[in-house]
């Protein structure tokens, strides 16, 4: 009688143990070539001129026009040895009003500096190694993107990956952290302002699909990418024109940096694709199915479309 | 178990027999009268859809308010024919004999015995005509294979063990452009084809020069590196290129994550650390990326110095690995 | 007879006492013979039981495909010449497509109903072939497949086999960037078959992927032609044997295994059928119409440079895709040669032996009962507990497979790594066929030994008598039941006023009629 049982019961245990294994975070799970996140290891160079003073500009491209270098763009602001803005009718990166410099430091020494250090570079005052990495030198638009996506002040610092949350900051502080920050070690890319009136949709499609669609899908969806990281989902309305401008530039976690490769113009057609066309999705077909695909489609097909005409099969034949 | 108030019986009647009056013939629902002013009344409602469905087609209305009207008309339709087949039509039940489908032993013992009998004409008199025939025919199977099959396509030859590249091959993105030493800074990539595949009827890469030769180019520091022993100077400047094509099923392995430093293949998740030679770590693939040796131009210029130095994609009988 | 000329009434005398019908019946009799025949057919019984009905989902969805299929064939262009898009649909706007593509966007937008008759036959497709594998499971579950049906069950398995490849010869027409790469793995997958695989290949595709370009004019030609002839012959033969050897039927009263229990083909079985017929073009109609089915506007022409994520095929490729990904990477290398095994084994040899066993469970089963008798009465599933648990492990392997094929999605819903994930399906694979097989073999060993499982108990009725005393009498017989005469429950003693013998129970005055036993 109980032998009847112990072939089940123990693929039952097995069963069980193995999908165990999945509520354990890491236990499969071993991430190798983990780079050191305290080191952002980017190009160096810099560059000193006396109207906009020094800049960093190790995060862009030294060769091409029009992808985001300021000393490569169709118009340059500097004033009193400060970078003020740069750009072209694409996009015109600005950095945040000197003003905010002050109530940066404050609004940093209260929510940042517990992980990232007073100083914003890594290191606590014992001279240890803190938890957030050394944001010396990743240039206003990093910190505003982090920051006004709510990704920053993170709340899970064991989390793989800080996740998009509404924002405690308002933008406003998002940008004084900003300001602050870059005073620190001046860099590029500033905050970017892309203008989408003469963007082309259809370019901005073609370049989504070749760059962007390998890991946030063809329809903006994202999906989770290797060992619990994801890439986000850009359907989501709260992600506005200037945070995709910022993330494409700045790489944002395990994003790629695309500078000398996307030209301004490229990166404001992508912006106007995700912000025009993958945010309002017209199902000219009718229920978009939660854009997830064929696996949606099958479960239609066969709950609804068989699973309903076999219930009207069931209403014509006789049940015996 | 019978009622006779409600149904008729339920023993069997042979149809043959069944007059109109016998009550296997009469209908199965409880009120014919109001059965029938439903079932009008859905039929009814079917024109009705199919009338709306027609405007909807003709003033050019929504394709959903179209193929609404239609599906919501052939529902009452069908709905209206399929109910009045069962409440208002004979249900019986009736009885139908199966006729034995096989023949009787007789029969059967005379079938064996034609084909034994005249086949003995052919295998023990004529034997060598049968078998002349039988190599006809096959001889004629195995030429009319011929064109069917063989004039398909080309013989693959050493067309799958290479791709376009060659030495001195300028990299070049999908419009053409070039790369230079500073195109990415570190954590950026794109995808490179060699520039004589640029078609010069659309200015875009041809279809061979994306599928075969397609390549990922990632800046993955700003310091030469090492991937494997005997591939010192193979990333000028950190950057480094693997072909594109997973060497799974052949999937572009576009997908990037810049810390981890892994290339992850989206179609069945196989990953790929580009730091150690692009060796698969996780999922299905069996074979690390092939990598391309990079060296400039003296236009400053990223080239290729050599082909792939391997077969690229996935695997086949002839490859040697 | 009469000198004068013909009146109405002389007129409709001559016709005989069965009118105009008469008179056809007898013209056509006198060419074609079909008097006796026809009778006969008329004549004919159906069971009426509604699982026999579930290939009649799979006929009519195959009707509805032939019918927007010929629609489509009228604008689709098969070929991958590249050409500037200009049309509709603003996004696509000056960019290089195929012409299969542009062609496919034009229908769904510069042609009037167009999409609705696109999406009709996109889920046609995905209906015929669930409704395909679910009559399948029913004739498998009730022993259908054996003497005299096997050559049916045969002539069954090749066309699933077949809807399954012209599902993917078709929605790969469009020429998209998510159904090409679902081509590309194709291309793979054959290259990946030892000895012939690159010749298959470069014979196919006309050379190293992509192509001359013929793959697209090709699978046209197959998809549109080739395909459906075949379908439309072995269905002629399939619809055929089941005229000739006339349908099965389960068990019951009056049903022997001589005979045939039903209602008749002329008119009541042509009526509900062909409603249903009917039913079948709405539900596709209404699922185009409501439900979007593959955008490609959304995907964008194929370019092999480009890929999505979160792709998985159509659902009845989806266990194939799961297989592919839970497979470990072995490739076999030996002098000089490569065997991919991480491909081959997964995609060739995994569905080979499925179909194999498919097609073939007839004889395997005829080896293991020895049974040769000739059948046409049912099992229930619950007869043969074996039968039934292999099918549902083998339905649970198919299943975990294509849940496998979404391990992205699984991993993004639920928050966890996907690395984790898989690993999971790679237990789960062989797990949960196991433990299914045994919980089906269990449920069936314990229903059979049930009295009266599965009937409806006869409805009880409370009254209340003036005095207030409330007792429980069975109610009639509902006419369309066949069901048991069970012992009625005791109504349980909630308050107790005043304690009865019985529990406060009047027993009928009579025993209830006609009380039968089950037949097992």
């Amino acid at each position: 009688m109980t032998s009847r049982f112990l072939l089940p019961a123990g693929l039952l245990s097995v069963a069980a143990l193995a999908s165990l294994a999945m509520f354990f975070p890491g236990t499969l799970a071993g991430a190798s070539g983990h780079a050191d996140a305290t080191q952002i290891s980017i190009t160096p160079g810099q560059v000193t001129t006396r109207a906009c003073g020094t800049v960093n500009v190790k995060g862009v491209t030294g060769a091409v026009t029009n992808a985001g270098n300021p000393f490569l763009s169709s118009s340059k602001t500097c004033l009193n040895g400060h970078l003020i803005s740069y750009g072209n009718t694409a996009i015109t990166y600005s950095n945040p009003p000197r003003a905010f410099v002050s109530a940066g430091r404050l609004l940093f020494a209260q929510t940042c500096s517990s992980c990232h250090g007073s100083q914003a570079n890594g290191v606590n005052p014992q001279g240890q190694a803190t938890i957030g990495p050394n944001l010396q030198g990743v240039g206003a638009a990093t910190v505003d993107f982090w920051v006004s996506t709510g990704r920053m002040p993170a709340t899970d610092v064991k989390a793989v990956e800080a996740e998009r949350k509404a924002s405690r900051l308002t933008p406003v502080q998002a940008l004084e952290l900003a300001a602050w920050v870059n005073s620190l070690d001046p860099a590029v890319p500033a905050v970017p302002n892309p203008h989408l009136g003469q963007a082309s949709q259809s370019v901005g499609a073609d370049l989504f699909s070749l760059n962007c669609a390998a890991c946030h899908t063809i329809e903006g969806s994202g999906d989770a990418l290797a060992f619990g990281t994801n890439a986000p989902s850009l359907q989501n309305r709260d992600v506005t024109a200037q945070q995709v401008a910022e993330a494409v530039r700045t790489g944002p976690a395990n994003m790629p940096r695309f500078s000398g490769n996307l030209s301004d113009a490229q990166v404001a057609d992508i912006t106007a694709y995700v912000t025009e066309k993958l945010q309002h999705p017209q199902n000219p077909g009718g229920a978009g199915l939660g854009g997830v695909g064929p696996v949606a489609e099958g479960f239609v097909a066969l709950l609804i479309g068989v699973g309903g005409l076999a219930l009207i099969c069931f209403w014509i034949g006789e049940r015996s | 178990m019978t009622d006779p108030d409600h149904q008729p019986s339920r023993t069997r009647v042979p149809m043959p027999i069944a007059a109109l009056s016998d009550p296997h013939m009469g209908d199965a629902a409880k009120d014919p009268d109001r059965t029938e002013k439903i079932i009008g009344l859905v039929l009814f409602l079917s024109i009705v859809f199919f009338a709306v469905a027609g405007a909807a087609y003709w003033q050019n209305w929504s394709p959903w308010t179209f193929g609404g009207a239609l599906g919501a008309g052939l529902f009452a339709l069908g709905f209206g024919l399929t109910a009045w087949g069962k409440y208002l039509m004979p249900q019986g039940p009736f009885v139908e004999e199966r006729h034995t489908l096989a023949s009787t032993p007789e029969e059967r013992d005379t079938m064996s015995a034609a084909l034994v009998e005249r086949s003995a004409v052919v295998v023990k008199r004529r034997k060598m005509l049968g078998g002349l025939f039988a190599a006809g025919a096959t001889v004629f199977g195995i030429v009319a294979a011929f064109p069917l099959i063989r004039s398909l396509g080309p013989l693959p030859g050493t067309s799958l063990e290479t791709t376009g590249w060659r030495r001195g091959m300028v990299l070049v993105d999908s419009s053409g452009r070039p790369v230079r030493k500073d195109t990415l800074v570190v954590g950026g990539i794109m995808t490179v084809y060699p520039k004589d595949t640029v078609s010069p009827q659309t200015g875009f890469i041809s279809d061979q020069g994306q599928a075969v030769d397609q390549t990922v180019l990632i800046r993955v520091s700003d310091q030469p590196f090492t991937t494997e022993p005997g591939r010192e100077n193979w990333t000028p400047d950190g950057y480094v290129a693997y072909s594109k094509l997973c060497t799974h099923l052949g999937c572009p392995v576009g997908l990037y994550e810049q810390e981890l430093e892994l290339l992850v293949c989206p179609c069945h998740q196989s990953m790929f650390n580009v730091r150690n030679g692009a060796v698969p770590q996780f999922g299905p693939a069996p074979r690390p990326l092939p990598q391309m040796y990079l060296g400039y131009n003296d236009d400053g210029y990223l080239i290729a110095m050599a082909p792939y130095n391997q077969p690229v994609g996935p695997g086949f009988w002839e490859r040697n690995s | 007879m009469s000198t004068t000329a013909p009146t109405k009434r002389s007129r409709k005398e001559a016709l005989g006492p069965y009118g105009r019908v008469g008179q056809a019946v007898g013209e056509l009799d006198d060419r074609l013979g079909v008097a006796k025949g026809g009778r006969v057919f008329l004549d004919k019984i159906f069971p009426d039981h509604w699982s026999f009905m579930l290939g009649e989902i799979s006929l009519y969805s195959f009707v509805v495909l032939l019918a927007t299929g010929v629609f489509l064939s009228l604008y689709f262009v098969p070929s991958t010449q590249q050409v500037v898009y200009h049309g509709s649909y603003k996004p696509l706007d000056g960019q290089w497509v195929s012409e299969a593509y542009k062609s496919t966007v034009g229908i769904s937008f510069d042609v009037r109903g167009g999409l609705l008759i696109r999406q009709m036959h996109h889920w046609a497709a995905d209906i015929f072939t669930g409704s395909i594998i679910v009559h399948m499971a029913r004739i498998f579950f009730t022993g259908a497949f054996r003497k005299p049906r096997e050559l049916n069950w045969i002539i069954g398995t090749t066309m699933l086999v077949l809807a399954i490849l012209e599902g993917f010869i078709g929605y790969s027409l469009p020429d998209d960037l998510i159904s090409g790469t679902g081509l590309r793995i194709g291309y793979s997958i054959a290259e990946s078959i030892p000895f012939v695989g690159s010749y298959l290949v470069t014979f196919l595709w006309g050379g190293q992927f992509p192509g001359t370009g013929v793959i697209i004019p090709r699978f046209f030609i197959i998809h549109v032609l080739i395909i459906p002839l075949v379908l439309i012959g072995l269905l002629s033969a399939h619809l055929g044997l089941l005229v000739r050897q006339k349908h099965t039927q389960f068990k019951g009263e009056g049903r022997t295994e001589n005979n045939v229990v039903g209602s008749p083909m002329f008119p009541t079985f042509m009526a509900k059928t062909t409603g249903f017929l009917f039913m079948v073009t709405a539900a596709t109609a209404l699922l185009g119409a409501f439900a979007q089915i593959n955008p490609i506007w959304q995907f964008g022409s194929y370019d092999a440079s480009k890929i999505s994520y979160a792709v998985q095929p159509d659902w009845y490729m989806g266990w194939l895709d799961g297989a592919l990904r839970i497979m470990p990477s072995w490739e076999l290398a030996f002098w000089g040669h490569t065997v991919p095994l991480e491909v081959f084994l997964p995609a060739v040899v995994f569905p080979g032996i499925v179909f194999t066993i498919a097609a073939l469970w007839p004889a395997i089963e005829h080896a293991y009962t020895g049974d040769n008798e000739l059948h046409n009465l049912l099992d229930r599933p619950r007869d043969r507990p074996k039968r039934t648990a292999f099918g549902v492990a083998f339905f649970a392997m198919l299943f975990t497979l294509f849940a496998a094929s979404s391990t992205d999605v699984l991993a993004n819903f639920f928050h966890v790594s996907l690395n984790q994930v898989l690993w999971f399906f790679r237990f789960a694979f062989f797990i949960v066929p196991i433990i299914c097989g045994l919980v089906a073999y269990q449920l069936c060993r314990e229903m059979q030994g049930v009295h009266g499982i599965g009937k409806r108990k006869r409805a009880v009725i409370v009254e209340r008598s003036a005095e207030g005393e409330y007792s429980t009498v069975q109610a009639a017989p509902r006419p369309d039941d066949e069901h048991e005469e069970l012992d009625p429950e005791p109504v349980p003693v909630r308050i107790d006023i005043e304690p009865l013998n019985n529990g406060g129970i009047r027993q009928p005055e009579s025993s209830p009629t006609g009380a039968r036993q089950v037949s097992r």
